[in-house]
């Protein structure tokens, strides 16, 4: 048994090695030396590029990645939730509703960021629609900012969680709710205090789902944020491109996958494995 | 919650999340290059066909798509197969680190990391660094798909099959692999869809022969308003919706 | 490679060529190809500094690019550069008399100056009072409609004009002014965008951008009358586009070959009615009245060449910008 595991296993583990491990290796040696002079790395090993991380500037930048990747997460919370609901209790066109929900995620996300542009630019089609009923004299400044990234993210994440949260609702015991319902409580009720917490787990894989490659995220805050808008992705991304400092980068990397690591062990619980 | 009140809510969601694709697609159609209609025409898709650079580089992104997909989904399956008989923290860790890392941080550290190794190989980077780095963040989705169709599969039968005289490997070709089907099916299909769209890593880590459709894509973005983008986002929605739409039809009946 | 591709590649040699976007006619590569039967695979960069971190591993499988004359000296220090033999590029003679011993490349050795241009503000012509001055890109008036190049030379050049210093300064006392001027700045400003800007200068969605000379021609031709272009008072940059052979090409002959080609008369007219370039290329004599590419000598006495920095320099400017787009 175990010789048809280790065989099994060996590809994967071979794959693990080459693309997760070695690379990740080279990232934290990277992150402690300096900077050539022109990109690529030199000896000196140095903390500096932790340390700069104390600047209030760099700190801005984490927290601002922070709040918008839990903005999205939220909104995509809130959004999700009654669909989901909807579709677990559709009976024979689950299916259908759910290939909906999964069709856009299977168009390119950029090309999603991309439609967003369309529509948000001063001369795009919401202030042009705007302008000609007279709503609006001037276009409203609707791309490049928080605002846009944001929904962009909710609008390429959606889908990620309404998949876990259907999962979960649909797996749930409909006799619950009814006993609820039963016993008297009104529907806002039953879903506070039945239907929410059993969902717990769902709820959990979704945000977790979504906030996760938010805080990283690079393309959306590019496109959408007009490189004013400056994530943690952006900054790495930076930093291995016309910055020319990839220890800085490789840094800013690490301090990402820290706090994004930091948030998942946070949120585990026992017994959920997914893999 | 009432029934009603839910379903015009759901239409709400619907409309966004389709409507911004529909109004690409509408005005791919339009013969001016702004946002004001002035005119049916097709001359978008004719400058796309056209286009030798964007059909090479949806090549590019097909091969490397279907490459990696067959091997991601093979690799992941046996590992999925393997995590399920015995659970292996290396692994399993290593996978969840693969999951949660950003894409970003993945591209970057794979560009150091092959940077660092065409100094002693005679290598560069190109189709085999793209195809090897997309093979690497699917594994993980494979193995969730599998592993979690694996969970509710018995293991008495695997162990009555051999308990019949089959050896381990023929329980698991004959018996285990029919049932996981459908999963794997699944995982391939969530395997290419990550593939094809990829374009953070694929962007670092590509080679002068390896521009892809998304690179194509962003260049295209990068530069403002292009209709062309529009006829190829309604292209490829299209595409992929018949695909989509063709693959239900099968598994419904 | 897709396998009808490659069935090609083997059949004939072939170039890879990375070059800014918008810099060559429609036809200009394909005319290449059938006259020299060399298959040319053409790739596009927006800046610099997008090309050189593909091309500092020294093995990134390009052949040819077109830095600019302030990279020539890093690039040539970093041995990314192969000599040129002047001996296969007999077209060097059509190159105009200042650009036959520039400053950065006297001898001509590593580089063939192809196109040049100036930094500059482009602006829709409605604008009243009209911007002048790089401190008019700093008016609040016109918040939410001002953008600047996506390059920390150029930004930064321009805070340093205003304030009256050298756009190659390397003094951490005037880099620091400037910086404080930009963050400043990013209150009123929409986006840092290179090219890009062109379409949205068109468009209508931006006011007043610091842009090239010639994204801003691109721009006036495609929206006639609209727009305009400002050589700043304080002084402003200038640029040469160059050609280079990179020195890990396997592919040196048919490199020479291409650059020869692009210095001829013909290709460099083709290319600047085409794209609205300025062209090194003293026989071409097209476009030689458009006052946005070829500025009169008074306005061009105003104009700093851009230059490469120090070790020390580069790093600090390096910094400084990250500080500034991070605020």
């Amino acid at each position: 048994m175990n010789r048809l595991r280790r065989f099994f296993l060996a590809p994967a583990a071979a794959l693990l090695a080459v693309t997760l491990a070695a690379p990740l290796a080279i990232v934290c040696a990277y992150s402690l030396m300096t900077r050539g002079a022109y990109g690529g790395v030199e000896r000196p090993f140095t903390f500096e590029n932790y340390t700069r991380f104390w600047d209030p500037l760099y700190g801005a930048i984490v927290w601002r990645s922070c709040w918008i990747a839990a903005a999205a997460t939220v909104l995509c919370l809130v959004l999700a939730f009654p669909l989901a609901l909807f579709i677990a209790r559709s009976g024979a066109r689950k299916n259908l509703y759910l290939s909906l929900v999964i069709l856009p995620f299977w168009t390119s996300f950029l090309i999603r960021t991309y439609a967003w542009m369309f529509l948000l630019r001063d001369t795009g089609l919401i202030n042009t629609l705007l302008q000609e009923l007279g709503a609006i004299h001037d276009p409203l400044p609707l791309l490049y900012n928080n605002g846009a990234v944001i929904l962009g993210l909710v609008y390429g994440f959606l889908p990620f969680m309404v998949l876990p949260l259907y999962a979960t609702l649909e797996r749930m015991d409909p006799s619950l709710a009814e006993a609820s319902a039963d016993l008297g409580a009104r529907p806002f009720q039953t879903l506070w205090r039945v239907t929410l917490p059993l969902c717990a787990p769902g709820l959990r894989a979704g945000s977790i789902l979504v906030f996760v490659p938010c805080l990283g995220t690079y393309l959306t805050s590019d496109l959408l944020g007009g490189s004013k808008t400056i994530l943690i992705g952006n900054l790495v991304q930076n930093q291995f491109t016309s910055a020319r400092d990839w220890p800085f980068g490789a840094a800013a990397s690490l301090v990402l996958m820290a706090v994004a690591m930091g948030l998942l062990l946070a949120a585990r619980r026992q017994g959920e494995q997914m893999l | 919650m009432r029934r009603g009140g839910l379903a015009v809510y759901a239409v709400g969601v619907y409309a966004f999340l389709h409507v911004p694709l529909l109004i690409l697609a509408v005005f791919s159609f339009n013969a001016s290059k702004f946002t004001v209609w002035q005119g049916f025409s097709l001359h978008w898709y004719a400058a796309l066909a056209q286009d030798r650079d964007l059909i090479e580089a949806a090549g590019n992104s097909l091969i490397i798509a279907i490459v990696a997909t067959a091997l991601a989904t093979v690799c992941g399956t046996l590992a999925a197969y393997a995590l399920w008989k015995r659970a292996s923290g290396w692994i399993s860790g290593g996978l969840y680190l693969s999951l949660v890392t950003p894409e970003i941080v993945t591209g970057v550290s794979l560009l150091a990391f092959f940077q660092w190794a065409f100094r002693f190989l005679n290598l560069r980077l190109g189709m085999h660094t793209v195809i090897l780095a997309h093979v690497g963040f699917s594994l993980a989705y494979v193995v969730v798909v599998v592993l979690a169709r694996l969970r509710s599969f018995d293991r008495g039968l695997e162990e009555a099959a051999m308990d019949l005289g089959a050896t381990e490997f023929t329980a698991f070709r004959t018996v285990t692999v029919p049932y996981l089907a459908p999963a794997i099916a699944a995982a391939a299909m969530l395997a290419f869809t990550v593939s094809i769209d990829d374009y953070v890593i694929t962007s670092l880590v590509a080679g002068v022969d390896s521009q892809t459709l998304p690179m194509a894509i962003y260049a295209l973005a990068r530069r403002g308003v292009s209709p062309m983008l529009n006829a190829v986002s309604t292209v490829i929605v299209a595409g992929l919706g018949a695909l989509v739409l063709v693959s239900e039809r099968l598994r419904a009946r | 490679m897709g396998a009808a591709g490659a069935a090609a590649c083997s059949r004939r040699p072939r170039l890879n060529v990375y070059n800014w976007s918008d810099y060559v006619a429609p036809d200009t590569v394909a005319n290449f190809e059938n006259e020299t039967g060399i298959g040319v695979r053409y790739g596009t960069y927006e800046s610099n500094q997008e090309m050189l971190a593909k091309v500092m591993s020294g093995n990134s499988g390009w052949d040819v690019v077109f830095p600019s004359n302030d990279f020539i000296g890093p690039m040539r220090q970093m041995g990314l550069l192969a000599p040129l033999r002047a001996g296969l590029l007999p077209n060097l003679d059509n190159l105009d008399a200042d650009f036959r011993h520039p400053p950065w490349d006297p001898e001509l050795q590593w580089s063939a100056p192809y196109m040049w241009g100036v930094t500059g503000i482009a602006y829709q012509s409605r604008l009243d009072p009209a911007p002048r001055r790089w401190h008019d890109l700093w008016d609040p008036r016109l918040a939410g409609k001002i953008t600047m190049l996506d390059d920390a030379g150029d930004v930064l050049g321009a805070a340093l004009k205003m304030l009256g210093y050298s756009i190659n300064s390397g003094d951490p006392a005037e880099l620091e002014r400037a910086k404080r001027e930009l963050i400043a700045q990013k209150r009123w400003l929409r986006a840092y965008v290179n090219a890009e800007v062109r379409d949205q200068l068109v468009a209508g969605d931006v006011a007043a951008a610091q842009a090239w000379a010639v994204t801003a021609a691109q721009a006036m031709q495609a929206a006639p009358g609209r727009l305009a272009f400002a050589f700043p008072e304080e002084g402003f940059a200038r640029f040469a586009d160059t050609i280079a052979i990179l020195r890990e090409s396997r592919r040196q002959e048919a490199a020479h070959r291409f650059i020869d080609y692009m210095l001829r008369q013909d290709v460099a007219e083709q290319v600047v009615l085409a794209e609205q370039t300025a062209t090194a290329n003293g026989a071409s004599r097209a476009l030689r009245d458009n006052r946005v590419l070829y500025p009169p000598a008074e306005i061009l006495a105003r104009a700093e060449w851009e230059e490469p920095h120090s070790v020390e320099a580069q790093r600090l400017r390096d910094r400084v910008w990250t500080e500034i787009k991070s605020a």
